[in-house]
């Protein structure tokens, strides 16, 4: 190349070309056309439970299970009554560990609910693939472009432009949808959910409505008759007769909510297979730099550019005068 | 010559015509296969009923994930009157049981505002955990939204088999398919049936199936289910 030539060498539109390509060629190598979806989906079926509200509600919940546990394992141990009353009893001995479990995934819940707002803010997570692939694709077929007319002595600094600002708009695309700060919360968040997106923890979380239940149906129909026979006036263990009334509510939110936790243990595994979040912004930084890096020495227009021609062997040894070629 | 052998195959092809139409002539007892029966018509089921640990009549329980159908463990419903708290029985709807050839569909909406299923055609809806389950069956499966057949059940020498690919249990606003096989054709390891059996004569019948519960919050679960009365055919 001659001492007055900015243009980059073919080397350097080859490796802008790779990096197109590798950008468009991306979201299949992770599978992020089917993997991406099932994070979209998930992301929506969780969206009713990651609120401050709804948590605060289950909170609710334990707390009235908690105190109506208290109130009836008093009652029991105090009663005349010897009738055994197997699910109560298996309430009781299982209370503390569900209280705790149910609770950390409470807090895990409540702690994640900015993070969870960050990513749910991202664009659809179908549309992720094709934010790699479109700049590939336009990326690979400028670099291809300008190759072209190098070999046809044309000018190609309008080329070089674009493929600078295609590189500097694939910089900036992580910092417009604020992923630098939303993709290590989605990194964290995910870190924090995958001890609950087991099937062995969601048939643990199964088998603690089970044990509700079964004691509420207890309480309901055995207890509390044989309670209020002894005592009609209907005013002995009110925790215990709030929880029972509010079990239909209480179920009504729980079932779907472990429903929605087996369902989507799928689409969490996909998310989890992708890539770590928090690099996703350096996915694009990283080839935008360099595309913008390799292209800008084209970029510049000189009064008298002279633009490398190849000779018919391809080498690059007759330096033309670039206006002559526009 | 050529006309004989003519008009032979010409009766030998009517004969089998009216022999075909003659087997499937019949609503009640369409051939199937030539193996055996197609039962159209309504399995009008006997109401579940308990004896201390004894249960007569159509009931229901349901097998925890990790289970087997035979020995369990099975959930225990707070709400049964059986002192087998697993054994929910279930009790006539307003059709008095389960339809074959057609669908018994939930009604819209398919809830009350407690949760409570309001699916009844085929049994009374029952408590389980404080909420009551409904059964019916449904072209378009609630859960998996796949497009099923209506139910059919076969007698071959007094064995009972078919399709309930379209039953369906509703309870607490979720929508669980309990069928055997499964919507598709695809059959878990836990789901097995439908079989039982039919005696001709009096038409008492006992049709059993279970189900694995693939999604929502019973996900992995299995639904057994056991049907007993009497057959009246279409």
């Amino acid at each position: 190349m001659s001492s007055r030539h900015a243009a980059p060498r073919s080397g350097a539109l080859a490796l802008i070309l790779v990096l197109g390509v590798a950008l468009a060629a991306a979201p299949a190598a992770f599978q992020m056309f089917s993997r991406a979806p099932e994070g979209g989906h998930m992301i929506e079926e969780f969206r009713p439970y990651m609120r401050t509200a709804k948590i605060d509600e289950f909170r609710g919940y334990l707390d009235e299970i908690d105190a109506a546990n208290a109130e009836v394992s008093d009652h029991l141990a105090a009663s005349p009554d010897r009738t055994p009353r197997p699910a109560l009893a298996e309430l009781a001995q299982e209370w503390p560990t569900i209280n705790d479990d149910m609770g950390d995934m409470l807090t895990t819940m409540r702690a994640n609910i900015g993070r969870f707002r960050g990513i749910s803010a991202l664009p659809p997570f179908v549309l992720f693939p094709w934010f790699f692939v479109l700049p590939g694709v336009i990326t690979a077929g400028l670099a291809g472009s300008v190759l072209l007319a190098r070999r046809q002595g044309l000018d190609t600094v309008g080329r070089h432009r674009a493929l600078v600002a295609m590189g500097l708009g694939v910089v900036l695309a992580p910092a417009i949808f604020q992923m630098f700060s939303r993709a290590p919360g989605g990194a964290d968040m995910i870190e924090e959910f995958r001890p609950l997106m087991t099937d062995q923890r969601v048939a643990t979380i199964q088998g603690y409505f089970l044990t509700l239940g079964a004691a509420e149906g207890e309480l309901r129909t055995a207890l509390l008759p044989a309670v209020d026979a002894a005592d009609p006036s209907g005013s002995s263990l009110p925790a215990a007769r709030a929880f029972s009334e509010h079990w239909p509510k209480i179920s009504e939110d729980m079932a779907p909510m472990i429903g929605t936790m087996a369902d989507n243990l799928d689409n969490f595994a996909a998310v989890d297979a992708l890539p770590p979040f928090w690099a996703f912004p350096w996915f694009f930084v990283v080839p935008g730099l360099g595309i913008a890096a390799l292209a800008l020495p084209g970029a510049r227009r000189r009064p008298a550019a002279l633009e490398e021609r190849p000779s018919a062997d391809g080498s690059h040894t007759s330096p033309v005068l670039e206006g002559n070629r526009s | 010559m050529t006309t004989t052998i003519r008009h032979r195959l010409a009766l030998a092809v009517l004969a089998v015509c009216v022999v075909a139409a003659g087997c499937g002539g019949s609503d009640d007892k369409a051939s199937t296969n030539g193996t055996g029966e197609a039962l159209l018509g309504l399995f009008r089921i006997d109401a579940g009923a308990c004896d201390g640990a004894t249960v007569t009549g159509s009931y229901f329980r349901m097998v925890q994930s990790g289970g087997t159908v035979q020995d369990g463990p099975y959930v225990a419903n707070g709400d049964s009157p059986c002192e087998d708290k697993s054994l929910t029985v279930l009790a006539p709807g307003t059709d008095g049981g389960l339809r074959t050839g057609e669908f018994q569909p939930q009604p819209s909406p398919a809830f009350d505002a407690t949760g409570n299923a309001t699916s009844d055609r085929i049994a009374k809806p029952q408590a389980w955990f404080a909420v009551a389950f409904g059964v019916s069956t449904n072209e378009k499966d609630p859960q998996t939204g796949a497009t099923v057949p209506a139910p059919t059940i076969t007698v071959t020498d007094g064995v009972l088999t078919g399709d309930l690919s379209a039953v369906g249990a509703s309870w607490n606003g979720q929508e669980f398919n309990q069928g055997a096989p499964k919507p598709g054709g695809g059959s878990a390891s836990a789901t097995t049936g439908p079989t039982g059996t039919y005696d001709p004569t009096t038409g008492a019948f006992t049709l059993e199936w279970s189900s694995k519960i693939d999604g929502g919050p019973f996900t992995n679960f299995t639904g057994v289910w056991h049907l007993e009365g009497t057959f009246e055919p279409k």
